[in-house]
């Protein structure tokens, strides 16, 4: 099998083992055995697609408490703040507004595909704001192309700090 | 509880409204946004209602109705995209 | 009523509010662009304050632990896949329907155009 590699299919399938048990909630022995025969043969199939560098990355403890707490106080916040805007921008009586397409730059720091495919959901999850492509020019810097509701702010760094907000600056801390 | 029965009837009202685009829409990037939200919605309304009356089968239905909407949905964006 | 229900459709109500403006941003909104906008509605503050009323009910009650899990997950799965068929969607409009208001800065047309 092209692209296989040990640690990467042990990482899979121990996610996938927590997941079935998570599903079924039983410790029966029967159960448990058929949830470790088919999470091993489901990972030597999946874990080409899932991880391709190192592969317990995400094992730490340091950064599942990261991502959690970015998940729960970080992003719930930006959220709230979006959606209240968005609110007020669909009960408005006329609705009128200025739609654009931007390419903001993304953070230097922040290279591997699982850090930019967060950063770009997170902006496309906040109401506002989605994220059309992500691409790279010669020099290795990352580009988000954004479609923005109401454009504040034409200058491409500046609408950057505007739509990002400290988000991408904890999931710096979070992925490489 | 009574309340989830009601925030069940108002998710199916909120699916009607959304009938409606559905079948008005000028084009069909239109009337795909409205069914990708009446998935999400009707998803809401077998949670809500799986509480009600307390058979979790519902749950179970709701995860595969939300995950089936996507698909559904990013499969008519790529066709869209000419590249399908 | 006990204040646990109180909460309960306290918080529940907020969710439905919210799913609400987004069905009424999707009547709403004069062209496709600002529709997906607006859908999002739904998907964040709809279904995080839903399954959130929901996770309280259970809790207080003492259904089993299971419940609580297929309702995380349900919550992390349209939270995960949300936005890739949002931006999926947008790609594709992008090429074929003509936006309403014209946007007042297009930098995707002048960069790569395919």
């Amino acid at each position: 099998m092209k692209g296989f590699r040990f640690t990467a299919w042990l990482s899979t399938a121990i996610v996938c083992f927590l997941f079935w048990m998570l599903l079924t909630w039983s410790v029966a022995p029967r159960e448990l055995l058929w949830g470790g025969l088919v999470s091993v043969v489901v990972a030597a199939f999946a874990c080409r697609f899932f991880i391709h560098s190192s592969a317990f990355y995400l094992y730490n403890p340091v950064r599942l408490i990261l991502l959690v707490f970015y998940c729960v106080i970080i992003f719930f916040w930006e959220i709230i703040k979006a959606n209240v805007s968005m609110a007020k921008l669909v009960l408005s009586p006329k609705i009128s507004y200025k739609p654009g397409i931007l390419r903001i730059p993304g953070s230097p720091d922040l290279k591997s595909d699982y850090g930019i495919a967060m950063v770009s959901n997170c902006i496309t999850l906040t109401p506002g704001t989605i994220t059309m492509e992500t691409a790279q020019d010669q020099e290795g810097r990352n580009y988000y192309y954004v479609h923005w509701i109401d454009v504040a702010e034409t200058d491409r760094d500046k609408a950057g700090d505007a739509i990002k907000g400290t988000m991408e600056r904890w999931i710096g801390r979070i992925w490489k | 509880m009574t309340v989830f029965l009601i925030g069940a009837i108002v998710c199916i009202i909120l699916d009607l409204l959304l009938l409606y685009r559905v079948f008005r829409g000028p084009t069909a990037a239109d009337r795909i946004c409205a069914m990708d939200a009446l998935d999400l919605v009707t998803a809401l309304a077998l949670v809500l209602y799986s509480l009600h009356t307390g058979r979790t089968i519902y749950l179970d239905i709701a995860l595969v109705v939300a995950l089936l909407g996507f698909v559904s949905t990013v499969f008519v964006g790529r066709y869209l995209e000419r590249r399908l | 009523m006990e204040t646990v229900d109180i909460v309960v459709a306290v918080l529940m109500a907020i969710g439905l509010f919210f799913a609400f403006i987004g069905t009424l941003g999707i009547l709403r909104m004069p062209d496709v662009f600002g529709r997906l906008q607006a859908s999002t509605c739904i998907s964040t503050m709809g279904t995080i304050f839903v399954i959130l009323a929901s996770i309280v009910y259970v809790v207080a009650n003492g259904i089993s632990g299971s419940v609580v899990v297929k309702l995380v997950f349900i919550l992390l799965f349209v939270l995960g896949t949300n936005p890739v068929s949002n931006h999926a969607l947008c790609k594709g409009a992008y090429r074929s329907v003509k936006p309403n208001p014209e946007p007042i800065i297009d930098d995707y047309k002048e960069d790569d155009p395919q």
